[in-house]
């Protein structure tokens, strides 16, 4: 199993039954396999970059406490997924619990005019960062997590079935209605960056 | 365009992830003769490249790894809880690894117990700024700065807080350089902390290595650890923490 773990290409049944086992690098690479997905998951609810980076660290804590739980260790980032929507919504929670106690002082963490754009690649302008967010942001919630499994996590269609217990077809019609919708919202944005 | 409806399906193919390197190498090959699905090619793989760049993390999947360890090795509860709940599937093999899940859970017990016995930041509203900089930054490193839950990348343009922890990741490694001459070089899988002692600010390492190298003459200078304070005589020691 060690020299198993060190290929890449160690499935995340193993790193799960690995972490069990109380090798804690093997919980480091699921990490690195889904942080993309889970920090851009948290991006597309909470919109605030550091609060994101919060909450993904925070999602991936409490999956390790519970790892012991998850009944399908191949399952594991249709799981994670979840962890980190619930993080979320608590999170979503509490803010507008603070904002009912603050009055108007606060921000809400969905205003996302007021956020500043993040990007690690210097290709797009924060305007356009901005409007690609809110766009992935107006997308139906159960449509935006698809999106983000396909494009952040890099999981396939049918990987993304497997993930959530859905079946292939559905799965796929449900991206197609995204992407429709994504590329009639962006496209403006497209052309200008297809130039 | 009926002759190009197979790769209209290859180019739906790409985007659920579902292509095959052979077809995908016949599509591009396509694309380039043929204007229309070209634009549509492009539109898709542009698509794509926009939302991954929009949402990416500051922080690379190393860094956001690193940042979870780190934070896994200040909280060991969470270690504990796993085993406990330790699912069906694996029970029949647990027996071959209770040593080793038994050894696991005296680690993070010692390291449990070597945190309660250490000395705890001072209590600040606002951390105050030290008079410390950040040099010979390699591989990750990350920073917490008191009061927070978060890890932040640190950077050689990082100001330094009292209160401020540590952590470097494995092939990572950074100095703190003090007034005058005086430095600390910590190694990789190390956690410094900056506390405050007496008025004083003290050096805390939870684990891993550091070495000092200080001006002379110098006065008093300890590295505290979970195990005990450690007094520099002399100009250059190296204080090593393991967990055993």
């Amino acid at each position: 199993m060690a020299d198993e773990l060190k290929q890449p290409a160690a499935s995340d049944e193993q790193l799960v039954v690995a972490t069990l086992r109380g090798n804690t690098p093997a919980f480091g690479r699921l990490v690195q396999r889904y942080w993309k997905m889970v920090f851009a998951l948290a991006l597309s609810r909470i919109k605030d970059r550091m609060e994101a980076e919060d909450i993904a660290q925070d999602s991936f804590l409490k999956a390790y406490a519970r790892l012991g739980s998850l009944r399908n260790p191949s399952r594991f980032s249709g799981w994670l997924s979840k962890i980190t929507l619930q993080q979320c919504t608590n999170v979503v929670r509490k803010d507008i619990r603070r904002r009912a106690v603050l009055g108007s002082q606060a921000t809400p963490l969905t205003d996302l005019t007021a956020i500043p754009a993040y990007s690690s690649n210097p290709g797009l302008t924060e305007g356009q960062i901005q409007f690609v967010r809110q766009a992935v942001g107006q997308l139906p919630e159960k449509l935006q997590r698809l999106i983000v499994m396909r494009f952040m996590g890099e999981l396939s269609a049918v990987q993304i079935a497997e993930q959530l217990g859905k079946r292939p077809g559905t799965v796929r019609v449900w991206l197609h209605r995204a992407y429709k919708i994504l590329r009639k919202d962006l496209a403006p944005l497209i052309e200008e960056v297809g130039q | 365009m009926n002759s190009c409806q197979r790769y209209r399906d290859l180019i739906e193919q790409y985007l659920d992830g579902m292509i095959g390197d052979a077809e995908l190498a016949e599509l591009r090959a396509h694309a380039q003769d043929c204007p229309s699905c070209r634009e549509e090619f492009d539109r898709c793989v542009l698509l794509q490249e926009t939302i991954r760049e929009s949402f990416s993390s500051g922080m690379t999947t190393e860094q956001g790894a690193a940042s979870v360890l780190a934070r896994l090795a200040e909280q060991p509860d969470a270690g504990r809880g796993q085993s406990r709940l330790a699912p069906a599937w694996l029970a029949g093999r647990q027996t071959a690894v209770a040593a080793g899940i038994l050894l696991a859970a005296g680690l993070l017990l010692g390291f449990a117990l070597g945190r309660t016995s250490s000395v705890k930041p001072a209590e600040v509203p606002l951390p105050d700024r030290v008079s410390m900089s950040v040099a010979d930054l390699q591989g990750t490193v990350l920073v917490r700065h008191e009061g927070s839950g978060v890890w932040q990348i640190l950077t050689a343009e990082s100001d330094v807080y009292l209160g401020d922890t540590f952590h470097s990741a494995a092939k990572a490694g950074f100095t703190l350089e003090l007034k005058g001459e005086s430095r600390i070089e910590v190694d990789q899988n190390s956690m410094l902390a900056l506390t405050s002692y007496n008025g004083e600010t003290q050096f805390f390492l939870e684990h891993g290595e550091c070495t000092a190298n200080l001006e002379s003459p110098h006065g008093p200078f300890f590295i505290s650890t979970p195990h005990g304070r450690v007094e520099a005589l002399g100009t250059e020691f190296t204080v090593k923490v393991i967990d055993e």
